[in-house]
């Protein structure tokens, strides 16, 4: 009975011009961001292929240099393009792609996308995942919203009614031939999908199962928004009126929810500017240990320390070259100054997130954007992930360096050289991105909300249905 | 096979219906008379389970309508004075999704005969009932009883605002169904088909049966003085 139903609502769906019209330029719409990530992906991706070998024969074929001096020189450490932003391109316009590696200085990732973009950028992309997230809600409304309303309208819920039928079939049929047409435009979308991801050469690896775990999140917030129809298409009398009350709660989850989230999070837990971070730390390093300067305080002191702990008089006696050693000091001090500032951003950021995690039980769409992001690995926390990466790398590099001046040269000698032996000895950076289990299980809560949501709007639809009274 | 046994229908302590007792055999066609808001509707309602009596039960083949609503549904068809269909649908379909719903199977031929035989022509089966007249529509409703192969017809004013023909046409089919053992409640104005086609007459006031008779102790000159005896 509610195959029949489903399959007489589809029939009815598909036989009004305006679904099919719609559903058509959405479908549109999906290929056509689909073409056109495919397209910017795989040039970014020759592009930084391109850029990471350039990087690594400059770094190998700088010549011979002081060891200090080739740390100054430094090199880059390339974010690598992910398969899934195909789908869902998070924050990556924002967080740059790269970060130049130098010594005693942490820098941020450059060459950001929205950087070449005009204003007009402010209008957006044409992105698979703002149709899947914005647009198919919408289609969804536009199919549900005068499901019950158009039979208690025209009357024939009161003959569907007197075939005895109980509601809560009736609400099942109904739900199948809302979620169904949105199946068939997410169905074909992911097989392309699949088909795009595993035949573009050189895109990291792919997973499917990722790819499958990603439309499942999108499945499991159409399925709200198709209980959330419902409900508001048994509750209420009148289809326009259904239809502008949906339309409200569209807004107010997919637009006005995220934006409110935004202002709390922002105002319980603000950032620092970037001008104020960058003077906290200049401060910071002010105070501290400077190797290039043997004559501020804190350098004369660890001096003094150092020789009485090799119990020798000049800095010329100590088994190692001075420089270096001091260098090496300098730079273990100005690490620890922005990992300390660097974590205070982080405790920032998780304390956004909790912020985001606690407003996400207002709306379906905030775990949905959330998760979406993660499992595409173009969130804060992927980006986060690669800083910290490439810092740490920056630090072994630039220790290396440091390490062959102070033992492999005499104080005072900076016209001592090292050639491409020791460049080749820096192994090149690889990162591995976080394991799709880590990145599952920091996002349990945004799984649970979404899963809450299902739950209760199916109870929510449940109950409203058994309340249907025939006008 | 119909009984209703002091039905009453309250809203907020005014009274549309108190104390309806009546029965309908198979075969009987039983027309409630009356004016407008004497109660007929409501009646039909509370067969129908819409609504939910005050006091009073309604039976369908010995079933209390509000004990077992699923049950006693599978058993009638209902034909209200608009009866409206899914327009984007055609009249053959329509038939198979209300066919289908009370659980009956039909392969295409079968629901074409049932249409047919409510007289309805076969090139008319597979239009979209968007172009269907109300006459047109009346008679998927009772190629519907067919289908159903329903026990009980209630019927709410279904001849009013069709033409002489298609009214005549409509009763020709009541008849044919009682000749075939359905019980018939079908509430209706129009005292001449009532007298022509019903078999039992019964005149409702202000929420009451005022009067009860079999069509064959009454004339068609009697009939309406007594209706309008009670209506003034």
């Amino acid at each position: 009975m509610i195959l029949k139903i489903a399959f007489k609502e589809l029939k009815e769906i598909v036989r009004d011009g305006r679904f099919r019209i719609t559903a058509l330029i959405v479908l549109l719409l999906l290929v056509a961001a689909l073409f056109v990530s495919k397209g910017y992906y795989q040039s970014v991706n020759a592009q930084h292929n391109e850029a990471k070998v350039n990087a690594r024969s400059e770094w190998t074929g700088q010549g011979k240099k002081n060891p200090h001096s080739a740390a100054h020189y430094g090199t880059y450490a390339f974010k690598p393009k992910y398969p899934l932003t195909l789908i869902d391109n998070g924050v990556d316009k924002y967080s740059g792609v790269s970060i130049y590696l130098e010594a005693h200085k942490r820098n941020e990732a450059q060459y950001m996308a929205a950087q070449d973009q005009t204003a007009l950028s402010r209008f957006g992309d044409l992105s698979p995942d703002f149709v899947l997230i914005f647009i198919i809600p919408l289609l969804i409304i536009l199919i549900g919203f005068n499901s019950f309303t158009r039979e208690q309208e025209s009357g024939t819920l009161r003959l569907l009614k007197s075939q005895g039928v109980p509601n809560w079939k009736l609400a099942m049929g109904k739900w199948f031939g809302v979620f169904i047409p949105v199946l068939l435009i997410i169905v074909p979308v992911y097989i392309l999908a699949a088909i795009f991801l595993s035949g573009i050469k050189d895109y990291g690896e792919f997973s499917l199962g990722a790819l499958t775990i990603l439309f499942g999140v999108y499945l499991v917030y159409y399925a709200v928004f198709t209980n959330i129809t419902l409900v508001i298409s048994s509750l209420v009398k009148k289809s326009n009126v259904s239809f502008v009350i949906l339309l409200g709660l569209w807004i107010l989850s997919c637009l006005a929810m995220p934006k409110i989230s935004t202002a709390i999070a922002d105002s319980l837990y603000p950032y620092p500017t970037q001008v104020e971070f960058e003077e906290q730390i200049t401060e910071d390093k002010k105070k501290g240990l400077d190797g290039h300067n043997p004559w501020n305080e804190e350098s004369k002191k660890l001096e003094q320390e150092t020789l009485k702990k090799y119990g020798v008089d000049s800095v010329q006696q100590l088994p190692f070259n001075w420089n270096g050693f001091l260098m090496q000091e300098g730079e273990k001090h100005t690490a620890d100054i922005y990992f300390k500032h660097y974590q205070l951003l982080k405790d920032t950021y998780v304390n956004q997130s909790k912020v985001y995690r606690a407003t996400a039980a207002l709306s379906p769409f905030l775990p949905t954007r959330f998760l979406s992001m993660a499992i595409s690995r173009s969130d804060y926390h992927a980006h986060w992930d690669f800083a910290n990466a490439a810092e740490k790398y920056r630090i072994q590099l630039v220790g290396k360096m440091n390490g062959a001046l102070m033992n492999n040269s005499k104080y005072g000698d900076w016209d001592y050289m090292e050639d491409e032996t020791l460049w080749n000895s820096v192994e090149d950076f690889s990162y591995e991105p976080p394991t799709y289990a880590s990145v599952i299980g920091t996002n349990s809560s945004n799984l649970a909300t979404l899963f809450g949501w299902l739950v209760l709007s199916a109870l929510v639809l449940y109950a409203a249905v058994n309340k249907i009274k025939i006008a | 096979m119909l009984k209703a046994t002091n039905l009453t229908k309250s809203y907020n302590g005014t009274a549309a219906l108190s104390n309806v007792s009546f029965q309908v055999n198979p075969g009987d066609i039983f027309c409630l008379l009356g004016a407008n808001g004497a109660g007929k509707t409501t009646t039909i309602n509370l067969f129908l389970n819409f609504i939910a009596p005050t006091s009073g039960q309604a039976f369908i083949a010995d079933k209390d309508v509000v004990q077992e609503p699923l049950e006693t549904k599978k058993l009638l068809t209902y034909i209200p004075e608009n009866l409206t269909l899914y327009p984007n649908l055609s009249g053959i379909e329509n038939l198979d999704y209300f066919a289908g719903l009370s659980g009956k199977k039909y392969v295409t031929e079968n629901l074409r005969s049932f249409l047919t035989d409510a007289g309805l022509k076969a090139d008319e089966h597979d239009k979209r009932v968007s172009a269907y007249s109300k006459g047109m529509r009346q008679k998927v409703g009772v190629a519907l009883a067919l289908a159903k192969d329903a026990k009980v017809l209630l019927l709410d004013e279904p001849t009013s605002g069709l033409d002489p023909k298609a009214s005549n046409e409509f009763s020709e089919l009541l008849t044919q169904l009682s000749k075939k053992g359905v019980a018939t409640l079908m509430a209706t104005h129009d005292l001449f088909r009532a007298k022509e086609t019903g078999t039992h007459i019964g005149i409702m006031k202000e929420g009451k049966l005022v009067e009860s008779l079999t069509t064959d102790q009454i004339n068609h000159t009697d009939l309406e003085k007594l209706y309008l005896k009670h209506m003034n």
